[in-house]
């Protein structure tokens, strides 16, 4: 499974920038499986964004940040 | 780098609101099949303001339905079904709504209990969302929860905060009595409005109930009793926070409930303070302001060193654009005036 | 019908959906890429009318000084087709103390005396106050007529029905129309309503009803005129339910994810198709049709840049209007 966080495709305009609208966890805490970690948003489109493997998460852009679609956004150690 | 090798810190579950209330409900249809939710777009759309998100792909349609736009029908319908021993949902989508279905709430769902001398119940949560600051203009912005709150019969509870949104959404299903529950748009968390850092919080994970009745001093202080509710909270807390700088210690009050109002917390902060100051997005006069000046006062004048004062909407339908909404609203600017006046 | 209507509804079409367009772009325009609704040059709910242009231009193309209409919280495309301002209807989306209402009601609040427009927020109750114009337009002897118009999740309110009454048993002159996109913003008509067409719905209380398909702008232009013509010779109300297109969200910020329609909705834009139509007929040209689009275009243009210098209302008249 891959420790890393990407900003999901929500547009298929790839120009369109996202936002990190909300981290449901603080950077260095440790996340399970699955677990709801992060919503995110393209223009009016927004998604939940889960854990895809157990670690300790490192966030890469924070909350109110805006990244390009398929950024990382965070790394599970 | 393994996990062994870092201190991670231990996980806290933290959730916005409309997930905490959402969790709430969902709980709730686990345990008691009795449950169910009805109302305008509660279903594949998963309510306007995300309070229904997920509960028709875990519940299906037969306890999660979509209404046709006929509130009167179906705010109607759940009081039956509440009155035959079921536990409905009803949302009405905006409270500015209520005018076309108030004689099923105000004169049926809130008073049968009463003209049965106690021998029907009517155990249901008709919630709704309220507010504004974001320009939706003067049918789509109240709060209006004076207006329920004045009529009785109906208890009205108001959260501001994800952890109190979950617990009392819990202790209003399982009230046996109709719980108006109201949720401002603003405190919801959701990714499409300004962004609210007080509507992210950690919420416990099982199912609890925060009591019916029972107001929250979020903040203490000496100088100032700010008896609030709902966004109001957030913004008093920001005020507070600022002000304490300056050496104005303010205490701040979450009313939580309105209906059955919790008169001992407010009256034991203001005869600490000695100054009071209501926050309310609703209108100003003959309401929830005012309600609580005369509790005071009824109780003994000489609580009060200052003079009683309040911010609330100063009985103006809430403007579109958007200088003369800010205006009108219980901004931190508004509340902060307020403060230094009463301390001045 | 003759080349002249047709154009004039043609015309009118373009129109609106060329203020809708422009009003799309200016909207999201500064709300990205955090999208919040209240942010921007166009705060709040935006229900904008792409797709339902014929509604507007085939029933405002029968109506005369003097007639009224009411609408929704979806009501640019009536209200432009009914002549009302477009700078002052700009402004006011734009919250300037130029527009209809000063900056004070916003899109969905819109007033309109002079041609007496009005506008509301909530579902079906446009319909009550249609009833009392067409009262004072009977009692000043005017022959004036009011067109009520609303969605068909509308027609499953009380106020739809206590009015279909009214109006028939008073006779009248009202035009009741529901304007049926087939969405209440998420719900389908078929899981709202029981019976397939709300003009069936007329024969309870005694009036004519007919539904119209196919978005078809010369359709709803005959109808309209037979129903208008109806009310304006004292012989009372007429419903019609016209089957439109709503083109893009609820509002503004709807991401659409319950729709399975979306492409056949935008295969059935009545824009191009009834523009092919009047080409097909040799009532129009590709060169006039662009013309008409650019003026259209700088008439809209106009009013957008009119908007956007005015000034917003001050702050210190924020409890102004509560009474008169």
């Amino acid at each position: 499974m891959s420790n890393e966080v990407r900003f999901p495709v929500l547009s298929s305009d790839q120009a369109s920038e996202g936002l990190v609208a909300t981290w449901f966890v603080a950077d260095g805490e440790s996340v399970k499986t699955g677990q709801l970690i992060a919503e995110v948003q393209v223009d009016k489109v927004s998604a939940e964004v889960q854990a895809p493997t157990a670690g300790v998460i490192r966030i890469i852009a924070g909350a109110q940040a805006t990244v390009k679609q398929e950024a990382l956004i965070a790394v599970i150690e | 780098m393994t996990v062994t090798e870092k201190e991670a810190s231990p996980a806290i579950r933290r959730l916005t609101t409309s997930k905490a209330m959402v969790e709430g409900i969902a709980q709730e249809m686990e345990r008691d099949p009795s449950v169910f939710v009805l109302g305008e777009d509660v279903g594949a759309y998963g309510g306007i303001f995300s309070s229904t998100t997920g509960l028709l792909e875990r519940f299906g349609p037969s306890r999660v339905m979509d209404t046709p736009i006929s509130e009167t029908a179906f705010i109607g319908l759940a009081t039956g079904a509440a009155t035959e021993g079921m536990r409905p949902i009803v949302e009405l989508m905006f409270v500015d709504f209520f005018g076309v279905a108030m004689d099923q709430i105000y004169n049926h769902m809130a008073k049968i209990h009463f003209e049965s001398g106690g021998n029907v119940k009517v155990p249901l949560v008709l919630m709704t969302a309220v507010g504004g600051g974001y320009s939706d203009g003067a049918q789509h912005s109240q709060c209006l929860w004076g207006t329920f709150a004045h009529l009785p019969g109906m208890k009205v509870v108001v959260p501001s905060s994800p952890a109190d949104a979950k617990g009392l959404m819990i202790a209003a299903i399982r009230d046996d009595n109709p719980v108006v529950y109201m949720f401002h748009k603003g405190i919801m968390g959701l990714p499409w409005m300004a962004p609210n850092p007080r509507a992210l919080a950690p919420v416990p994970e099982e199912a609890y109930e925060v009591p019916i009745g029972s107001a929250a001093v979020v903040r203490q202080g000496n100088d100032v009793t700010i008896a609030t509710l709902s966004l109001s909270v957030h913004h008093s807390l920001d005020v507070a926070e600022e002000l304490s700088a300056e050496g104005i210690e303010c205490e701040v009050i979450d009313l939580r409930t309105l209906v059955p109002l919790d008169r001992a917390t407010i009256l034991s902060s203001v005869a600490k303070t000695g100054r009071l100051l209501v926050v309310d997005e609703d209108y100003q006069s003959f309401g929830l302001s005012g309600e609580l000046a005369a509790i005071v006062t009824e109780t003994d004048p000489r609580l009060l060193k200052a003079p009683f004062l309040r911010v609330a909407v100063p009985d103006v339908p809430i403007p579109y654009s958007r200088p003369l909404e800010y205006a009108v609203l219980p901004t931190k600017t508004r509340i902060a005036a307020a403060v230094r006046k009463l301390v001045g | 019908m003759d080349q002249k209507i047709k154009i004039e509804l043609y015309r009118t079409m373009v129109l609106i959906r060329s203020f809708e367009e422009a009003i799309l772009r200016d909207y999201h325009a500064d709300k990205k890429p955090a999208w919040d609704i209240g942010a921007g040059l166009i705060p709040g709910e935006m229900h904008l009318s792409a797709g339902q242009e014929p509604v507007a231009a085939g029933i405002c193309a029968n109506l005369s000084s003097g007639d009224g209409i009411t609408a929704t919280h979806r009501p640019h495309h009536l209200a432009i087709a009914h002549g009302v301002s477009l700078k002052a209807l700009a402004a006011e989306i734009f919250g300037r103390e130029t527009g209809l209402g000063k900056g004070r009601g916003g899109h969905m609040h819109l007033f309109d005396p002079a041609s007496h427009f009005s506008c509301s927020g909530i579902i079906a109750e446009g319909y009550p106050p249609a009833l009392g114009q067409a009262f004072a337009f009977k009692w000043k002897k005017t022959p004036n007529v009011i067109v009520a118009v609303t969605g068909e999740g509308a027609a499953n309110q009380g106020a739809f029905h206590e009015s279909l009454n009214l109006a028939a048993l008073w006779k009248l002159p009202v035009v009741f129309v529901v304007e049926d996109n087939d969405w209440a913003i998420s719900v389908p008509r078929q899981a709202s309503t029981a019976i397939a067409s709300n003009a069936e719905r007329a024969a309870a209380y005694g009036i004519p009803g007919e539904r119209i398909e196919d978005n078809n702008v010369e359709a709803i232009w005959r109808s309209a005129k037979t129903a208008i013509d109806r009310a304006r010779s004292g012989e009372g109300p007429s419903l019609l339910e016209i089957h439109t297109v709503r083109l893009w969200g609820h509002f503004e910020g709807d991401a659409q994810a319950y729709r399975d329609d979306l492409d056949a909705a935008r295969a059935h834009d009545p824009l191009p198709a009834y523009e092919a139509q009047l080409i097909g007929e040799g009532f129009l040209d590709a060169a006039q049709a662009e013309a008409i689009k650019e003026e259209s275009a700088a008439e809209v243009e106009a009013a957008l840049s009119f908007a956007k210098a005015s000034p917003l209302p001050d702050a210190a008249d924020a409890l102004r209007y509560v009474f008169a």
